[in-house]
């Protein structure tokens, strides 16, 4: 029976201090200066119990039922305390004050606790072995939890999982209360239904734990998240402010509604516009169908292959009304091939030759991205290029990353293939690189009417790198040898820090 | 199968908010088996008279690399008149492969360095395979980035030789070492293959590596580590049990201008796989030679069903066999082959990887086996959820017969567990990764290069050969790798054909 009790105490000891580090580390999270947020959070989670150990006088009859009714607020708000909070900071401006007021609350019942249970104690025990018993047991409860804290529940359960786990701690030793005290309450059926109400509460709230997250987590964007989905290869997210659409992928951003067209404009009008009568075109990556809808304005365009690993994000692309908009219904057009496969074994197994290839991929982050940036890879495209054609290579920031972009220049030269590279500004980007390349030569063509951004004059501009963008030696990227790899983590890695 | 005990400790598990994780179940078992065919040669059971009677100038006996290579060789210089004598269901010898699911996987050697100059025939047989266009090397097939990494002092570093951690002075023997083999490589003494370059005699081939690292001021216990993990990886030895001629020659033979080295998901199978499509037509695979004995000028090659009639054996079998199958050879009682563990385990997810990303080959300081190569390392996927690890492990610590012994009389169970147990030392999750562990014990798999094998007399009578039968394995170099295979396989296809004549 003893070891029972005492084991109350060691719980409810663990709760407490759980939900205090929970708020803190929330705080520190959310808000930064994590010394500020921790000592505020603390100082005021004491001063709270100071209260609660204080009002405890006052609770004169019914010490039982009141331990019990306190153990079950003490679950509900410290159980959703975590959610609140996580809300709180997505939706309102409020979310300093609600956290000083739940750390008060919560201290407040957490002060009156251990008071409450060493009263209803006094009587089964000296009171020598009774103070050393729930005082060991106290510390010893919060040795557990500030271990169990950051070992196990933030990294396995995240916070407001845990923060829920703690509340069905709490409720879980009122219940279980009713039962020790059984003989020592009046109305035990109606504080039963109440304990197991409480606990089915916070079950619900662990069921949904992971919807609450992901609502919260929108708030980690600047806007509004129209959609959110894993995928089996990404993340793809997409958020809105005002008329912006942003594509993420990975949370790296894709593209801006805004400057869109800047960029895909740029990638497709320079090359294909100079393919005279381009019949056959490939487009690698670029699900999203922006470059194909740029590519749909040659009337010469007979078909167009285009190969993304990612089925979803093309589904999406395709269905998503406001996607469809943004890419006037490229998926939708007879010309459109889509193939959901990756690239480079596609490359390899299939035949065929086209008049001008777009290659859209994601920065070169890994090495299993950066073998889309080899030699051995442009070798093979350059076997898929009908006499004449050109190919247009997305080829990251020559600003940022300007060994990184001269790299993926050197890489397509040393494949055999002439190169023109250029850039243009994208706004929500910065300055971005591309480089076009072919086997015969290339004469800046007449551009398509009715571009956003590119004209005679502007096209001309983009072949122009200023000093702070001039090529710089470098060495290729091979599959032996991923220079690129290296070259784009060091960059983009100064740039962060 | 949730026993009430599982379920307990589940619900435990699941109150301190940890996944409940049940023993994952693990398949698998030993493959190949052959000592048993072996084992009845070495027991000189009686095997039946055989069916048939096959007259032809040329037998090669031994389908592995040697033979393919002495078969390779033949075919070019148009002489068809020969076969190969498999033991196994399939030729390969240590080139064999596998394939599951997920991916093919090597059973033995699996890969091989970039050549240079020196290696004439592994250059003519690589361009014919198209590995070698114009001068320049397949990207597809060197090995992809990043090549290496070593698990050293809790974490992973890129490349195998010890980086972190290392004092000034370790730091100054490794470049004092560099120095050493610099030296050593402009001797020309040191190449590949090593007949052309070999001494006949050494003072470095009197001592073993280690000895020769002490005695030169190489005490580094890093230096000693990467020293000891070569030889154990090129010739199944430690470094105290290898000539320091054999030791150096690992490091100064190499000096190729590409980044390598040439490695394939299956390992050089992908180099048998190629030449059996030419050369397949020649194999006889079931065929174990069970008798070889002299008659009148030729020879005669015996299996369980066809006595073949020849004027000169191409054997390209391990040396240590022949004594079994002619009693007119001695037993070999000097030269030593090591024995190997080669373990393939499928993983069901990639374990989870704080900073640097997985290499094609994965070392752990100071395991005692050889650590993993990724056989999917040379995919070009961009998102893979599952692979093969090929695991080696060279029984190096005892004498190469206690070895074998402690190879053959483990379960598999024990194996898996050593196995996952060294894994676990980089990979705590590996127990969850992986669903099947299919393990090969090769008893003699690769001859070593011990002090003196130089003027080993019994190699030196492999080198010689005997009247119109011509050694063919790297026996005869007294190491194993695929470059020596070959020329000694080549060499003796040259020296059958000069003797019959053609």
């Amino acid at each position: 029976m003893a070891i029972v009790l005492f084991l109350s105490v060691f719980l409810i000891a663990a709760c407490g201090l759980i939900y205090e580090l929970i708020a803190g580390a929330l705080a520190s999270y959310l808000l930064g200066d994590s010394i500020l947020q921790f000592s505020t959070v603390i100082g005021t989670y004491l001063f709270a119990m100071g209260i609660g150990s204080w009002l405890s006088k006052f609770v004169a009859k019914g010490l039982v039922e009141r331990f019990i009714t306190i153990e079950l607020m003490v679950g509900l708000v410290g159980g959703f305390s975590s959610a609140i909070l996580f809300l709180a900071f997505a939706y309102t401006d409020a979310f300093r004050l609600l956290l000083y007021v739940m750390v008060l609350i919560i201290g407040v019942l957490v002060g009156l606790e251990i008071p409450l249970l060493m009263r209803i104690l006094k009587e089964r025990f000296q009171f020598q072995d009774l103070i050393a018993n729930v005082l060991t047991f106290d510390y010893l409860g919060a040795l557990g939890a500030s271990l169990l804290f950051p070992l196990v529940l933030v990294p396995k359960l995240g916070m407001v999982r845990s923060a829920l786990l703690f509340g069905l701690v709490n409720a879980g030793v009122a219940l279980w209360s009713t039962f020790l005290f059984q003989g020592q309450i009046r109305r035990v059926g109606r504080l039963r239904y109440l304990s197991v109400l409480v606990v089915a509460a916070l079950g619900v709230g662990m069921v949904l734990a992971e919807r609450i997250t992901e609502t919260a987590d929108a708030s980690l964007y600047a806007d509004e998240v129209v959609l959110a989905r894993n995928t089996r290869y990404q993340r793809i997210v997409i958020t809105r402010w005002k008329d912006d659409l942003r594509l993420f992928l990975n949370s790296h951003l894709q593209f801006s509604s805004r400057d869109e067209y800047r960029y895909h404009e740029a990638l497709v009008h320079p090359g294909l516009a100079a393919v005279p009568n381009a019949r056959r075109v490939l487009v690698l990556g670029g699900g999203d169908g922006l470059a194909v809808r740029e590519i749909l304005r040659y009337p010469s365009v007979e078909s167009i292959t285009l190969v993304d690993l990612d089925p979803e994000m093309t589904k999406l692309f395709r269905e998503h009304s406001l996607l469809r908009k943004l890419n006037s219904d490229a998926f939708h057009s007879s010309k459109v091939r889509v193939v959901n496969a990756d690239a480079f074994p596609w490359l390899e197994e299939h035949g065929g030759q086209f008049d001008f290839v777009v290659v859209d991929f994601p920065d070169p982050t890994n090495y299993a991205l950066g073998k889309l940036y080899t030699t051995a890879f442009y070798r093979l495209l350059k076997r898929h290029l009908a006499p004449g054609a050109l190919l247009s290579v997305q080829s990251t920031s020559p600003l940022f990353a300007r060994q990184s972009y001269w790299c993926i220049h050197e890489t397509i030269r040393s494949a055999g293939l002439n190169t023109w590279p250029y850039h243009v500004y994208v706004p929500s980007f910065g300055e971005w690189g591309y480089v076009l390349a072919g086997k015969g030569e290339y004469k800046r063509p007449q551009v398509p009417p009715g571009l956003r951004f590119l004209d005679q004059t502007s096209l001309a501009g983009l072949f122009q790198f200023p000093a702070d963008m001039a090529a710089v030696p470098v060495e290729p990227n091979k599959l032996n040898d991923q220079a690129l790899v290296r070259y784009y983590d060091k960059e983009w890695r100064d740039i962060a820090h | 199968m949730p026993t009430s005990r599982h379920s307990r400790r589940a619900v435990c598990a699941g109150l301190v908010g940890l996944t409940a994780k049940a023993e994952r179940r693990i398949d698998g078992g030993f493959v190949f088996e052959s000592e048993v065919a072996g084992h009845a040669i070495r027991d000189r059971k009686p095997f039946p008279a055989p069916a048939r009677t096959i007259k032809l100038p040329i037998v090669i006996v031994g389908g592995g690399m040697a033979g393919l290579s002495a078969a390779w060789w033949l075919e070019k210089k148009g002489f068809r008149d020969f076969v190969v004598l498999e033991m196994e269901k399939e030729a390969g010898g240590n080139s064999r492969y596998g394939r599951n699911e997920v991916s093919a996987y090597p059973w033995g050697a699996h890969y091989v360095p970039v050549p240079n100059a020196d290696s004439v025939l592994v250059r003519e047989l690589f361009t014919e395979l198209g590995l070698l266009i114009d001068g320049h090397w397949d990207e597809r097939w060197l090995c992809h980035s990043p090549q290496e990494r070593l698990f050293l002092h809790g974490r992973w570093q890129e490349g195998i030789e010890p980086d972190i951690g290392l004092t000034a002075e370790d730091h100054r023997q490794f470049r004092a070492f560099d120095e050493r083999i610099k030296e050593f490589r402009a001797s020309r003494q040191f190449r590949i293959p090593m007949a052309s370059g070999a001494p006949s005699d050494s003072p470095l081939d009197k001592l073993s590596f280690r000895a020769w690292l002490n005695n030169n001021g190489f005490k580094s216990s890093y230096l000693h580590w990467l020293a000891d993990y070569s030889t154990r990886d090129d010739y199944g030895a430690s470094s105290a049990d290898t000539s320091a001629w054999a030791g150096i020659h690992y490091f100064a033979a190499r000096d190729h201008d590409e980044k390598g080295p040439l490695t394939w998901p299956e390992g050089n199978g992908w180099i048998l796989r190629r030449l059996l499509q030419k050369l397949g037509k020649f194999v006889r695979p079931s065929q174990p030679a069970v008798r070889i004995g002299k008659s009148g000028t030729g020879w005669e090659v015996q299996t369980p069903d066809t006595l073949y009639q020849c004027a000169a054996v191409v054997y390209a079998a391990p040396a240590f066999l022949l004594p079994y199958l002619d009693p007119a050879v001695h037993p070999v009682k000097t030269m030593n082959w090591s024995p190997w563990l080669v373990a393939n385990l499928t993983l069901d997810r990639i374990p989870a990887e704080k900073g640097l990303e997985p290499a094609w080959d994965n070392v752990i300081y100071g395991s005692p086996s050889l650590g993993y190569v990724v056989s999917t390392h040379q995919d070009i996927l961009m998102h893979l959820q599952r692979t093969v690890f090929t695991y080696y492990w060279a029984l190096s610590e005892a004498s190469p017969a206690q070895s074998r012994r402690d190879l053959l009389s483990t379960d598999w169970g024990v194996w898996k567990e050593r196995i996952l147990a060294d894994l676990e030392r980089a990979h705590r999750d590996i127990r969850q990764c992986v669903s099947r562990i299919d393990i090969f014990r090769n008893g003699h798999a690769m001859v070593r290069p011990s002090p003196g094998f130089l003027t080993n007399p019994e190699r030196k009578s492999w080198e010689k050969g005997r009247e119109r039968f011509f050694y063919a394995s790297a026996d005869v170099s007294g190491f194993s790798i695929f470059e020596e295979a070959q020329y000694r396989g080549v060499e003796a296809a040259r020296r059958a054909l000069a003797a019959i004549g053609r």
